[in-house]
């Protein structure tokens, strides 16, 4: 069987080595529009920060493929489905002919249309080339424009490098999609300590300069500078799955199974729209776990064993200098337009911070800094089962009874929560 | 690698045993750092709440292992003997690996801030430290593999799994 695989990104470098080591004899190849073996755009910050070299944000070598029998296309971007011929036309004008195919293209950074967008000096950090140019960049005062978690690992990583750093926020408070006002206050104020300005429900008006960068305008203030970094969040790419008439939503469109409206075509990564494992809602979690764990799904799927995708899950952390955070499950702000009664619980001791969000008595999320962030296990753990807080408080002799009245595990949750008096 | 694993190459914890007296942490420092310092000890003895007794933690390298997926520098890694340790050559300290973990096993190091979990002593011709020190009370114990995952146990567990996975919503895109 030919299977063809869109993508050479951490979704298609799991399918195509996963089938591998599941005994796959079938002929793999997989297209990608990049020149470079699978790297992972999570350390990209890193690279760029200098903490690794920048051999290490790759997850594979380029001997890594013919070891395994994979073909790798790079250099040619797949622009067109034709799904009844099975092939697929790449840039170049190149046909791909396939019995399977996997779309695992992933997404592309959000652009905002502000005027001057596309100066030399406004950079990205998504992608290996658009890090290396900004790597070999010179410059000493930047502005980031959004404060997700790129955002910020991006503008400490200028910071490391030695430039002023500016963050700009559209939103009321940093991290807006991760964290909850209340805890991201914190951060930005720790951010700020470590010299890393934020500046929060500001919105940027145009990009200055003559030719290359020189100042951003926002709503309050002109800030000058010679470099600035997009991180204005990533949305999935659908327009290749639109051209084979495959449904598309928020990403593209699945079944349990992961594959679209079209049979024998699957999806995984950061370009399908999931659901929440946990609440069974449609989520977009373009995270790395749920991208490996989509491929998985896909690989057993593609070996004819039947596997249903349990779905996302939402886990981050924050961590910029000294600072430590986590952040897992739902926002309260993702709980706003939902019924149930809320309940926040919080606890602070010195700069840590810990914020548990409970619906209906059930943990939904929560938010941690410092010390409260190393138990962060034992609730995510509590999430999965959906542990009664409740019930726990009125167990409140059994948690601090002798062994084995309740598995450690929840002993250290009521004390974590303070339920243990 | 290593062509024959070390046998007992399991440690089992039993906390009942356990009377809190960390010399297992201090052995797992003197065995991986040379110095007597619970800090640096990959096996944490966590009191309970009220004096009800101990639980001394270390990483259970899951076979699913939620670390492995989340360190955003692939610096996780399953050694030869089943181990998940942290390769500190690439870790960049962000702690993933700790606030992942259903346990909260990986110690962050004083040193470098590093994440440093069991690798079960591999190679050691004595077995792990921290069951050498533990001899007295027995809350440790160096077991085989299939010593600690009898037949059976597994098919079980899936059957529970079964019971307690939250219901799915299924959805066809046609």
């Amino acid at each position: 069987m030919r299977i063809l695989i869109i993508g050479n990104g951490i979704a298609g470098g799991e399918v195509a080595f996963g089938l591998r080591r599941a005994g796959s004899a079938d002929e793999i190849t997989i297209l990608s529009a990049e020149e470079a073996p699978e790297y992972d755009p999570c350390s990209l910050p890193y690279f760029l920060g200098r903490d690794v070299p920048r051999t290490r944000v790759f997850r594979r070598r380029w001997e890594d493929y013919p070891a395994a029998g994979i073909r790798l296309e790079t250099g040619d971007a797949a622009v067109a489905i034709d799904p009844e011929a099975r092939r697929v036309h790449t840039a170049s004008g190149r046909e791909h002919p396939f019995d399977r195919l996997v779309l695992a293209h992933g997404g592309s950074l959000f652009v905002p249309p502000i005027p001057g967008i596309d100066r030399p000096g406004v950079h990205r950090c998504k992608q290996l080339p658009e890090a290396d140019l900004l790597d070999r960049h010179q410059g000493s005062r930047a502005v980031v424009i959004g404060s997700g978690a790129i955002g910020i690992e991006a503008a400490e990583a200028l910071k490391k490098r030695g430039y002023a750093v500016t963050v700009i926020e559209v939103m009321d408070w940093i991290l807006p999609a991760l964290f909850d006002p209340e805890t991201a206050g914190r951060l930005k104020r720790r951010l700020e300590r470590c010299g890393i300005s934020a500046l929060t429900g500001e919105r940027v008006l145009r990009i200055e300069g003559t030719q290359a960068v020189s100042a951003v305008v926002t709503d309050r203030r002109t800030l000058d500078c010679d470099t600035v970094v997009l991180a204005t969040g990533v949305v999935p790419g659908v327009a290749l799955a639109r051209t084979a008439g495959i449904e598309v939503g928020r990403g593209i469109r699945v079944n349990g199974r992961l594959e679209t409206c079209v049979p024998g075509i699957y999806a995984c990564g950061d370009c399908i729209e999931t659901v929440d494992a946990c609440t069974g809602e449609d989520a977009m979690f373009q995270l790395k776990h749920n991208a490996i764990e989509q491929a998985r799904i896909v690989v057993r799927n593609l070996r004819g064993e039947p596997a249903d995708y349990p779905g996302a899950w939402a886990f981050a952390r924050a961590h910029f200098f000294d600072t430590h955070a986590v952040t897992f499950g739902k926002t309260t702000r993702a709980t706003q337009c939902e019924l149930g009664e809320l309940e926040i619980l919080e606890r602070e001791a010195g700069d840590d911070y810990l914020r548990v969000i409970l619906k209906e008595g059930v943990i939904v999320g929560g938010q941690a800094i410092g010390r409260f962030a190393d138990a962060a296990g034992l609730l995510i753990g509590a999430m999965w089962r959906r542990e009664s807080i409740p019930a726990l408080r009125a167990r409140r002799e059994l948690l601090a009874g002798p062994p084995p009245a309740l598995p450690w595990t929840v002993r250290k949750l009521g004390e974590l929560l303070g339920l243990t008096g | 690698m290593n062509e024959t694993p070390d046998p007992k190459s399991f440690i089992r914890v039993i906390p009942e045993r356990c009377d809190g007296c960390r010399r297992c942490e201090i052995a797992c420092s003197m065995g991986h750092c040379g110095i007597p310092t619970p800090e640096r000890s990959r096996i944490r003895v966590l009191p309970l709440p009220r004096s009800a007794g101990f639980i001394p933690v270390l990483c259970q390298a899951c076979e699913d292992a939620p670390c492995l997926k989340t360190c955003p520098m692939n610096a996780r890694l399953r050694t030869a003997t089943g181990a998940v340790v942290t390769d500190e050559e690439v870790c960049i300290g962000c702690r993933a690996c700790l606030y992942i973990c259903p346990y909260g096993a990986p110690t962050v190091s004083p040193d470098d801030g590093k994440t440093l979990t069991c690798d079960r002593c591999a190679g050691e011709p004595g077995g792990p430290w921290c069951v050498a020190a533990c001899r007295g009370c027995g809350a440790l114990e160096a077991l085989r593999p299939e010593e600690l995952f009898p037949r059976g146990s597994r098919a079980a567990a899936q059957a529970v799994r079964r019971v307690l996975s939250p219901p799915r919503r299924r959805r066809c895109a046609s």
